[in-house]
């Protein structure tokens, strides 16, 4: 009998971590609340019956923001057999909160008792029996991040699921409440007890969404008891519920856990939150942090040292000799089975176009690395709250942040953890500036052009600037959509700062690893078909295999590239580097690999060894065109895959378009001034 | 008073939250209720850092200045 079990509770509770260890999965996990913003099923690893899911965190069964919707959904309507209900044992009486809420939907449920490997460091003694007993739910202790206690919470669910065993009712609330549920329940009948319980005490909380459910023709007879407990109440019996709730935990708390310490004791989160929030230092130590992440990534004078290239440059030096070679032993093996001369272009061709982006790969490995340890260790939080002071000015939260952040990674997630910003502007103008974050896949574009064309002291500033760019314009992009497009309210900022958490060596080789295979995946599909897309289209017209200058696609791009010619660079290939970057940004940096290719062996040798970039780019742009290049393909349209994402949060196609307008009217906007000023000056 | 005005290190109990219905919900949820004694542990430009049920929440001005507590 295949049962499924549904993973629930507070954010960053350890939700995903568990759900990973108990399907092999390895879905995101961070160290903020929000980190997940969709369910995601997969199957138990012990037992091919049993489907896991796992859900966005919650703070109650009333939701707030989108993201909550979704895993509220999901528990009411869809109904899993089981529940696994997180609770961070560190922050118990907080957790505690919802299982309450839980237990009165009347799923049959399990309590995880998780962090008790933090629960222990600090000293504290949670009784587990005793609180299973007095709530009438199993509770099992684990360790999500070790995999301790997993196996008994998972024959303990698996139990639970299978004899359909509710959790007792403990009624909680006075008389007064009684009566007032119990009328209402009785009001909405249905043949489901629990559920017209767990409905009635929601209409009294004020649930909109219950609310629209409900037949109009009860609405007023139910409106006339909540009044009633309302004034019973002394006017608010949404309070009085949630306050009951929580006298309710705090007892049991008191009477559950034994802690270590009375009082309030600074611990290690304390001293670290007093700098690096602190009223003086938050700001400068950002912008540090933010420094050595781009300069590990692709500084040539690392620590300011001459010559000393970062971990980043000096892989990508080591990946592009390998490639060098492999690509020619490739080439000469073909050569020597006396393979076609055609055979021999399209090989060599898409080797050059995948292993132009191949030798950048370690650049944008280096990045995410250093990206998923500031996830993972409790800062992005700090840095959102930070921020949300500064981020005001420009019309936005200090929520925004983490989606940006994530922007330099990849845009599609930080699309999508766009969905934890609460109001509906913040969330909208967030998704349209958060493709101006250079993501990863732009990076070797600026790369290439640094090498090719820019004196080598100062590589590294023109690949920071254009970086900066990025932030510059999503600033002025959000003040001005701000000041135009939407009408702004003063919106407010909460958030819960976790602990800080040391990363676990396994989470951040998760993260390379994930980087690494998708890279494989991209090169192996999406960019190897686009090089042999543009092999063809490139060696080819109407009367067969020709010249370059004739090909199919000169004849596209030189259709086109009248367009671009304000912008400095009518050239028929950067043309259409524009359009292949719509694939994949990476793209760009593969058919400027194929279509600059074609020059002399030695010249070719050197630019594998990362010696020198693509010298024959420098003949169709000065420096001042290329950097109205870059600036133009990091703030167009982002590939497909994030206008996918764009469409899917938006949830309209007006919206989707209106972002993209807004993003390529920009990008023209932007490359015209560099091109115009650019060579007023230079 | 306004939460707002707390200094660092003090505790107070809340009283009241003038404000929307939805943000009220969401406080109720992360343990700000009525009588609820939190204390101020942070204080930067964005606002403040609290301790509420053993819990550390980050909360800017404008929100700060909505919630009451006791003098
Ligand atoms: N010390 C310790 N840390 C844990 C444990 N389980 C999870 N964590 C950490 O807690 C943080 C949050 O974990 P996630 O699995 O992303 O939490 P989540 O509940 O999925 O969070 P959201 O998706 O944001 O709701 C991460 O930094 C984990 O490494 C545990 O048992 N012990
Ligand atoms: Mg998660």
């Amino acid at each position: 009998m295949s049962i499924t079990i549904a993973l629930a509770g507070n954010p960053n509770c350890g939700k995903t971590t568990l759900f990973n260890e108990l399907t092999g999965s390895k879905q995101h996990v961070g160290n903020w609340p929000g980190v997940t913003v969709d369910k995601k099923d997969g199957v138990y690893k012990k037992n091919r019956e049993v489907t896991i899911l796992d859900l966005p965190g919650i703070y109650s069964l009333s939701p707030y923001s989108a993201e909550e919707i979704v895993a509220r959904d999901y528990l009411v309507k869809d109904k899993p057999d089981a529940v696994i209900d997180i609770v961070d044992g560190t922050s118990i009486e907080r957790n505690l909160y919802l299982s309450l809420q839980i237990m009165e939907t009347g799923i049959p449920m399990v309590i995880a008792l998780n962090m008790m490997d933090e629960v222990e460091t600090k000293g504290d003694k949670i009784d587990c029996q005793k609180l299973s007993e007095t709530l009438g739910v199993p509770v099992v202790p684990v360790v999500a991040r070790s995999g301790k206690g997993l196996k008994d919470l998972m024959d303990t669910a698996i139990e639970t699921a299978q004899s359909h065993k509710k959790p007792e009712k403990l009624n909680l609330f006075d008389q007064d409440l009684q009566n007032a549920i119990a009328g209402i329940a009785d009001v909405l009948g249905g043949n489901n007890e629990d559920e017209s319980q767990w409905k009635a005490i929601k209409l009294i909380e004020n649930d909109v969404v219950v609310e629209k459910a409900v037949d109009p023709a009860k609405l007023a007879a139910i409106k006339i008891l909540v009044e009633k407990a309302n004034k019973n109440a002394r006017g608010d019996a949404e309070a009085k519920i949630a306050d009951t709730r929580y006298q309710y935990i705090s007892q049991l708390v008191k009477e559950c856990v034994k802690k270590a310490h009375r009082g309030h004791v600074e611990t290690k989160s304390d001293k670290l939150d007093k700098i690096l929030t602190s009223r003086i230092l938050a700001l400068p130590i950002f912008a540090v942090v933010m420094y050595i992440m781009f300069a590990c990534t692709f500084s040539e004078n690392f620590l300011f040292i001459e010559g000393l290239p970062s971990p980043g440059v000096w892989l990508a030096g080591i990946v592009e000799t390998m490639w060098g070679m492999i690509a020619e032993g490739v080439v000469g093996v073909i050569e020597g089975l006396g393979a076609s001369e055609w055979a021999v272009g399209l090989v060599a061709s898409c080797l050059d176009g995948i292993g132009a982006v191949a030798g950048f790969l370690p650049l944008v490995l280096v990045l995410f690395l250093l990206l998923s340890f500031l996830e993972d260790s409790g800062y992005m939080a700090r840095v959102a709250f930070v921020m949300d002071r500064i981020f005001r000015h420009f019309g936005l939260s200090g929520r925004s942040f983490i989606p940006m952040l994530m922007g330099f990674g990849c845009s599609v997630p930080a699309l999508m953890a766009s969905r934890t910003l609460e109001s509906d502007k913040d969330r909208k103008i967030t998704m349209m500036i958060t493709p101006f974050m250079s993501c990863g896949a732009k990076l070797p574009i600026y790369a290439m052009f640094a090498a090719t064309l820019f004196a080598e002291g100062n590589q590294t500033m023109i690949v920071f600037s254009v970086y900066m760019l990025g932030i510059i314009v999503a600033v002025i992009g959000a003040l001005i959509l701000n000041k135009f497009a939407f009408k702004s309210d003063a919106s407010s900022f909460i958030m819960e700062l976790p602990q800080y958490r040391v990363p676990t060596i396994k989470s951040v080789l998760i993260h390379a690893w994930e980087k690494v295979k998708g890279f494989a995946v991209k090169a192996g599909t999406v960019i190897f078909a686009s090089t042999v897309l543009i092999w063809f289209l490139s060696n080819f017209n109407f009367s067969g295999m020709c010249d370059m200058e004739e090909s199919f696609l000169a004849t596209i791009g030189n259709g086109i590239k009248w367009i671009f010619a304000p912008l400095g660079w009518a050239d028929w290939r950067a043309s259409v580097g524009v359009v292949t970057g719509w694939i994949a940004k990476e793209n760009i940096v593969a058919t400027f690999g194929q279509l600059f290719g074609n020059v002399s062996e030695e010249v070719v040798e050197a630019v594998m060894a990362g010696e020198e970039g693509l010298p024959a780019i420098g003949q169709v742009f000065d420096q001042v065109s290329a950097y109205s290049y870059m600036a133009f393909n990091l703030l167009c349209m982002p590939c497909f895959a994030a206008v996918g994402a764009i469409k899917r949060e938006m949830g309209s196609w007006k919206w989707t378009l209106r972002a993209v307008g807004f993003q390529m009217v920009t990008a023209y906007v932007v490359a015209l001034l560099i091109n115009v000023i650019g060579h007023l000056i230079f | 008073m306004p939460l707002s005005m707390v200094e660092q290190g003090d505790i107070r109990e809340i009283t009241e939250f003038r404000g929307q219905e939805e943000m009220k919900r969401h406080l109720q949820d992360l343990g700000f209720i009525k009588g609820e004694k939190v204390r101020v542990v942070g204080e930067n430009p964005s606002g403040m850092i609290l301790l509420v049920k053993g819990v550390k929440i980050a909360l800017n001005r404008a929100l700060a200045n909505r919630i009451m507590v006791a003098d």
